[in-house]
């Protein structure tokens, strides 16, 4: 790899500073990995009662969480929801980021992009009744339905990523394949797409961890289905007359491991500086 | 060149990922009638499970679900609007029935033969829900619960605190309590909706049962009506831990399970959460006494869990046969062990030891719906206690109170008043 | 760097309109799409903020009374100042944290991936377990900890406190966006080249003045991003509502979001909070379209 040059006195602070903020991570996380691991009868409101070690280390909770979760079938359901989406949405809002990128001169473009832009700040509390209509009368009340809407919803951040990260890449690149014959469709995908890696990788992340997390679009688009994803099935664990916050905790950590593998994977292409690799 | 096949194949993989999905959303019948339960408890999911097992082992016609789903009334709201009905809703008591009746969504149950066995408290208190007098039953009622007072038995007993019977005799236990050191209440009030619990408790007696319908119907004004409540209410704070506020629901369970307070003023439903906490507490409770006479006490109670027939249902000869399997006799006990929940059904059940204190009112029928249930919910009337209970401010909340409630209300007063012309020479 | 070929008029123009049409085939699917879902879905919802309509059942055509209800209404009204106080200074706070966080994790460190990785957490963990850990800190922790030190303004849960409880959102909603606009930033400092720096270094320019004058340039386009992101997130504020303070106390951190959904959806005041929502909507539209205008200005200045 390339060796950088930056000066190396800084880097102590860095190193410092970062420690220093570690604490704000470490103190929620091991709250969260010892409440997993008690019993509720060893819930107390005093500091020391909570903050204190499990008396047994037991992975009952996470035996129980799995059970109540039905995990692995709900895992599966959340990985293919999270993978399709985030495959589609690197293809289509790629190509989408390019197109209104490369036409910023454009009023008709123009227009595109701040309407499809725009699109982010509709309140979902308002699309929720007629998208759970129109999902059921065009027969998309399904895995299916959640991830087109859910390609649906993210276009417009990822379009405004991609689209911004192009005004970095030289249009030189495209002209250069463009002078050896190559369509602008082939130009895309052999050139620009790859070079867009990094941006990849961060709209995967962002995408990844938004439809990880959601709740409401599969309730309300598949309500009535009985499959489940972990979110929706980690709702078992709240309500208003009483949260099982140890089995709730457990299984939110067991939901925590995939994406964090994947945004530890992701985040080696976001390191790569691909323009600079690339314009040499 | 590899790079593109790698595409082509992510591409081909996403086709034929989506192709299930898309076929698996229709379910394959096997010639059995489809019987589908959508309940708003899910913290009776467990027991629902097992019922669902249980009746789908003894019947070869019919094959029920039931899905216990956390905001279900978000699902129910979404389902009605793509006019995708469940065939049965386990529902509460409160305004959403109203709604739900106004909508012309419920069927007509009256035929049903189980409905001779209801309590017939509770089938007024069903009737009284209706936004203006339907014709006909919407709702099987099957467990109510009841707000009070939960207390600690063995500190009662160490201490030789006595029961109160009237507000007097309640601030006198209160100082009692106090005077050794230990807490009388606890409140969790950063949760707004407990701000309900001793609000509804102290209503049943302070304020009339169909106030709000007298309000609607604008005979009266919520300044006149819960005047004395706000006060008495106003009293109870200093009682309870010093920022109330602080704490939610779950805190206050847990304070309470763990002995930092003597009383806790809330529902019935409480005990799972507390027992889990410290399952060897003994609990028990007492009708929270708000007047100063000790006759004409009544118990705060309401519907907790009712089934409705909706009028999409196809067949209703097999809801009926699933409304028999839920109300049998011993399929209701189950529910009432498990959630700690009072029968609406006559007949001889075991009560939950926590409401032995509350068992002679529960007996004799002597019971009073939640004014709370006739709250419209976006009105937010937790939120506005929890306001009026920091600022102490009583003028200023009812009279709040008053303006809101007319704001919130206008279709339903309009729908009162227009029913009232019609018909208010006949009554 | 550039490439010097033309190879005629004639070639060029073909070349356009290849280019044209190749953009116009991608633009329509896409947006048909999006129009479908998105579009349609939003004209048919607002639609509703005509009627009184409960979200179910029948409802009847009211004309403009739920507008004009919300220009009355000090609950929204409230609502509003509330979330735009927070949205503002939550926004502020993230972008100047996570600048500083991304050049941080950019620079040369050791175990960049450890800290990249334990960096991220606060985005990954569930609102539940976010909501609990900090209702927990602020309930019991902080005023413990002011009672040590003696600082008695703290030494009540600020979420408790109808003046204050909105700082502990600002803290939850911080905490868990840094993680986000860090990786953005990230994104944004590798497109800057190596030789930028090294041309800088040259020029002595180190520190502060490198990044002001090198560094930040460059990656205004993100920074722009970074903006619009953050101030529709905290504009639209909704989980982290729910899961720290459910609107109290006191209603002081009911955001609009919250209020649309908790009334229009759990509530029976769907009519009215579809006109809640379509006014929201434009407001932030507005709001986006000013600052995206402000930045590209800002940008071509550059």
């Amino acid at each position: 790899m390339k060796k950088t040059s930056t000066v190396g006195k800084s880097n102590r602070t860095a190193m410092v500073l970062l420690i220093l903020g570690l604490s704000t991570i470490i103190f929620p996380l091991y709250m969260t990995v010892v409440i997993a691991f008690k019993q509720p009868s060893e819930m107390t409101n005093s500091i020391s009662g909570i903050l204190s070690l499990p008396k047994v280390w037991s992975l009952d909770n996470f035996r129980e969480a799995m059970r109540v979760t039905d995990f692995w079938n709900s895992l599966k359901n959340s990985l293919l929801i999270s993978v399709l989406t985030v495959g589609l949405s690197i293809l289509i809002h790629s190509l989408m980021g390019y197109t209104l990128g490369r036409n910023k001169k454009s009023k008709f473009y123009n227009f595109v992009y701040l309407f499809i832009v725009s699109g982010m700040f509709v309140p979902f509390a308002i699309l929720m009744m007629p998208l759970a209509k129109q999902t059921a009368e065009m027969g998309l009340a399904n895995w299916f339905g959640v991830i087109l809407l859910y390609v649906v919803f993210y276009m417009p951040m990822n379009v405004m990523l991609y689209s911004g990260y192009l005004t970095n890449i030289p249009l030189a690149l495209e002209e250069a394949a463009r002078v050896d014959g190559a369509s602008t469709w082939r130009t895309y995908w052999a050139i620009i797409f790859p070079i867009m890696r990094p941006m990849h990788a961060t709209v995967a992340v962002i995408t990844a961890l938004a439809v990880w997390n959601d709740v409401m679009t599969p309730l309300i688009i598949m309500a009535g289905s009985s499959e489940n994803t972990l979110p929706l099935a980690q709702l078992n664990f709240q309500s208003q007359f009483g949260t099982n916050y140890n089995l709730a905790f457990a299984s939110y950590l067991l939901s925590l491991i995939p994406i964090l593998v994947f945004y530890v994977i992701c985040q080696k292409q976001i390191l790569n500086g691909v323009v600079n690799g690339a314009v040499k | 060149m590899k790079r593109k096949e790698v595409r082509s194949l992510a591409f081909a993989a996403c086709l034929t990922a989506t192709v299930p999905f898309v076929w698996g959303c229709g379910d394959a019948s096997d010639g059995k009638i489809e019987v589908e339960i959508v309940q708003y408890k899910p913290e009776a999911a467990n027991y629902f499970k097992t019922v669902e097992e249980a009746f789908n082992a003894s019947h070869d016609d019919i094959h029920l679900t039931i899905s216990s789903p956390n905001d279900a009334m978000a699902i129910l709201k979404t389902r009605f609007i793509r006019e995708d009905y469940p065939d049965i809703i386990g529902i509460g008591g409160d305004i959403n029935y109203s709604y739900f009746v106004d909508a012309d969504i419920l069927a007509d149950i009256s035929g049903y033969a189980g409905m001779q066995d209801v309590n017939e408290g509770y089938l007024d208190i069903a009737e009284a829900l209706e936004l203006v007098p339907v014709d006909g039953t919407y709702i099987l009622p099957y467990a109510a619960n009841a707000a009070g007072i939960l207390y600690n038995r063995e500190m009662f007993e160490q201490h030789g605190w006595q029961i109160p019977e009237t507000w007097e005799e309640m601030l006198a236990l209160c100082d009692q309590i106090s005077a050794e050191g230990i807490l009388p209440f606890y409140f969790g009030f950063k949760d707004t909706w407990t701000c309900l619990a001793p609000w509804n408790a102290m209503a049943v007696e302070l304020a009339p049962a169909d106030a709000t319908k007298q309000v609607n119907k604008g005979l009266t004004s919520f300044t006149d009506e819960y005047g004395e409540l706000a006060g008495k209410y106003l009293a109870l704070l200093p009682y309870g831990p010093d920022d109330p506020f602080a704490y939610s629901y779950n805190d206050a369970c847990t304070a309470f399970a763990r002995g930092e307070s003597a009383m806790y003023p809330i529902g019935s439903y409480a005990a799972p959460q507390i027992l889990s906490v410290n399952p060897d507490l003994k609990i028990d409770s007492f009708v929270m006494p708000a007047s100063d006479a000790k006759e004409g006490r009544t118990l705060n109670s309401g519907i907790d869990l009712g089934f409705c027939v909706t009028k999409d249902c196809k067949n209703k000869e097999a809801a009926y046969e699933v409304l028999d399997f839920l109300y049998a006799d011993d399929t209701l006990q189950k529910y009432i062990d498990a959630q700690t929940s009072v029968p609406c059904k006559k007949g001889s059940f075991t009560l939950p030891v926590i409401l032995d204190g509350m068992s002679e009112f529960i007996a004799s029928g002597n019971m009073t719906d939640y004014q709370d249930h006739y709250y419209p919910s976006e009105m937010s009337v937790d939120a506005l206690l929890q306001t009026f209970l920091i600022e102490k401010d009583k003028d200023a909340f009812l009279k709040n109170f008053d303006t809101s409630w007319q704001r919130y209300n206008r279709d339903i007063i309009r729908m009162v008043q227009e029913y009232e012309a019609a018909h208010g020479s006949a009554q | 760097m550039e490439v010097h070929s033309r190879k005629g008029v004639n070639v060029m123009s073909k070349h356009e309109n290849e280019r044209k049409r190749t953009f116009l085939l991608i633009t329509i699917p896409i947006l048909a799409l999006f129009v479908c879902f998105n579009t349609i879905p939003l004209i048919r919802g607002a639609l509703y903020s005509f009627t009184n309509s409960r979200g179910f059942g029948s409802h009847d055509w009211v004309g403009l009374r739920n507008y004009i209800d919300l220009f009355s209404d000090a609950r929204v009204g409230k609502s509003y100042l509330f979330t735009i106080k927070l949205a503002l200074v939550t926004t502020i706070v993230v972008n100047v944290l996570s600048l500083i966080m991304a050049l941080l994790l950019n620079s040369k460190i050791r175990a960049k991936g450890f800290f990249r990785g334990a960096y991220f957490l606060p985005n990954i963990l569930g609102s539940l377990v976010v909501g609990y850990i900090f209702n927990y800190f602020f309930t019991y922790i902080v005023p413990a900890l002011a009672d040590m030190t003696g600082i008695t303004s703290l030494s009540s849960s600020i979420l408790s406190s109808p003046g204050k409880a909105w700082i502990g959102v600002m803290i939850v909603c911080a905490w868990q966006a840094i993680a986000m606009n860090t990786i953005i930033y990230i994104s944004g400092l590798q497109t800057v080249p190596e030789d930028v720096y090294e041309a800088g270094g040259l020029d002595g320019a180190t520190g502060w003045k490198q990044f002001k004058h090198l560094t930040f340039p460059l990656i205004i386009p993100f920074f722009s991003i970074n903006m619009v992101l953050c101030v529709k997130n905290f504009l639209m504020v909704f989980d982290q509502i729910i899961a720290l303070t459910k609107g109290g106390p006191a209603q002081s951190t009911e955001s609009i979001s919250y209020l649309i959904y908790n009334n229009g959806m759990s509530g029976g005041q769907f009519g009215f909070q579809s006109a809640n929502a379509v006014v929201f909507f434009i407001v932030i539209v507005v709001i986006s379209v000013a600052q995206m205008k402000f930045s590209s200005s800002k940008e071509e200045q550059l």
